[in-house]
């Protein structure tokens, strides 16, 4: 299915933008990695959600915007920025999950990284109930899957 | 951190509300939440407002031509490296609807084996390459050495060991070489942490002859993906490009997993 990417920014653009602006802080930035976030939509479009793409977009940006937190060293100016900065360099929150996660990836069940959900709960202020609905995963699941981040959270905070 | 009902309504949850993509009874659960919430009907209306204001400073159709001309960067840069004799099928990596139908149908749901969760699991303190590969309905882990053929479906996965930057290139004994990872751009990618990362794209072998040779290069520090590429072109033709090491500069480390191509 090919992606008229002029409407679907028209339409879903704005959102994007937004999105990249409050986890990056940067206008330049966020631009750039809103473009990125069509560009990996039209290189994937098999897997676009055509009829309500707002969920996988908003998951893309997420994803965008942590990897490109994780690879500067910007200083966080606030306690939301720390934790995203600290979610986003957290190597050892994907790890346990990650062999279940890389099958359902082959298999193209394509499972939410836990990073994304991490911004989502604690960043986003969304309940579990509602990240899992977001992601299409149970709401325990979720839960198992932010344990690892909870358990570092409160080491962090101790 | 227990589960917490937020008093404001997720920004995430009202752009899917003012695009009308939610569920008719989450929706009609966000309006109450809205409706109780200070200042929750002009959230959606500023949203409006913001709407109009990105799409005029940023009209469609110069951010869709930016896009447009981005991705073809990236493709270009792909086809580059890729001799253009041979019709290689990219995974998601290709536009063509084709390409992208393979992908769907060859990564669908419904097999049943899985991979060793061992061979996805860290080993030792050095990076290196995984690579599974689709046969049937089950996945296989290939061990250096593996026979393949022209038309199997691989997924890469990569350790990084604690590097932080990394660029996956291949070569193959037609010649070619191909980038893997990162998919664009000029610098190497900045690598997730340990365990072992997908990449993005499955890969379709095509029938280039005798080997298909993928290799990691990692480092602490940021590094030019053309380093790799340029140290893979300069033996890509030789004889021994199968094994041989790639010339690259100190600081840079590599691994590779050789794959022989069954006639």
């Amino acid at each position: 299915m090919a992606i008229d990417v002029q409407a679907l920014y028209e339409s879903h653009g704005p959102m994007v933008l937004r999105r990249c602006r409050s986890l990056l802080r940067d206008e330049d930035r966020a631009l750039d990695a809103m473009q990125d976030v069509f560009v990996l939509l039209l290189r994937n479009d098999a897997r676009l959600v055509a009829d309500a793409p707002a969920s996988l977009l908003l998951r893309m940006a997420t994803n965008v915007c942590l990897n490109r937190i994780r690879s500067t060293a910007r200083k966080p100016e606030d306690a939301d920025e720390a934790l995203l900065h600290r979610i986003a360099g957290d190597d050892g929150l994907e790890a346990r999950s990650l062999a279940r996660a890389a099958l359902d990836r082959i298999f193209g069940r394509e499972p939410e990284s836990t990073r994304a959900m991490a911004v989502m709960h604690l960043v986003d202020g969304m309940t579990l109930e509602e990240v899992a609905n977001e992601v299409g995963l149970s709401v325990s699941g979720v839960r198992k899957r932010l344990r690892t981040l909870k358990e570092r959270v409160v080491a962090a905070e101790a | 951190m227990d589960e917490r009902i937020s008093q404001r309504v997720p920004d995430w949850l009202l752009e899917r509300l003012a695009l009308g993509e939610l569920p008719a009874a989450q929706a009609e659960e966000i309006r109450r939440r809205l409706a109780a919430e200070e200042g929750g009907a002009a959230r959606l209306e500023a949203l409006r407002l913001s709407n109009r204001e990105i799409l005029a400073a940023h009209p469609p159709r110069v951010i869709a031509g930016a896009i447009r001309a981005k991705n073809a960067r990236l493709g270009r840069d792909g086809q580059r490296e890729r001799a253009p004799r041979r019709g290689l099928a990219w995974g998601l990596g290709l536009a063509a609807p084709a390409a992208a139908a393979l992908l769907v149908v060859a990564l669908s749901p419904g097999v049943t084996q899985t991979p060793s969760a061992e061979t996805t699991r860290m080993k030792g303190l050095e990076p290196r390459l995984v690579v599974h590969r689709k046969a049937g309905g089950d996945a296989e882990t290939l061990s250096d050495g593996a026979t393949v053929r022209a038309h199997d479906l691989l997924q890469l996965a990569y350790v990084a060991a604690g590097q932080r930057y990394g660029v996956i290139v291949s070569l193959d004994g037609g010649g070619a070489v191909t980038r893997h990872l990162p998919a664009g751009g000029t610098d190497a990618a900045a690598l997730d942490g340990q365990g072992a990362t997908l990449l993005p794209n499955a890969y379709e072998l095509d029938d280039a002859p005798t080997f298909e040779r993928f290799v990691l290069v990692t480092s602490d520090s940021p590094f030019p993906v053309e380093t790799a590429l340029a140290a893979a072109r300069d033996i890509v033709a030789d004889a021994g490009a199968a094994t041989r090491p790639l010339a690259l500069p100190e600081g840079l480390k590599q691994t590779s997993i050789v794959l022989r191509k069954a006639r």
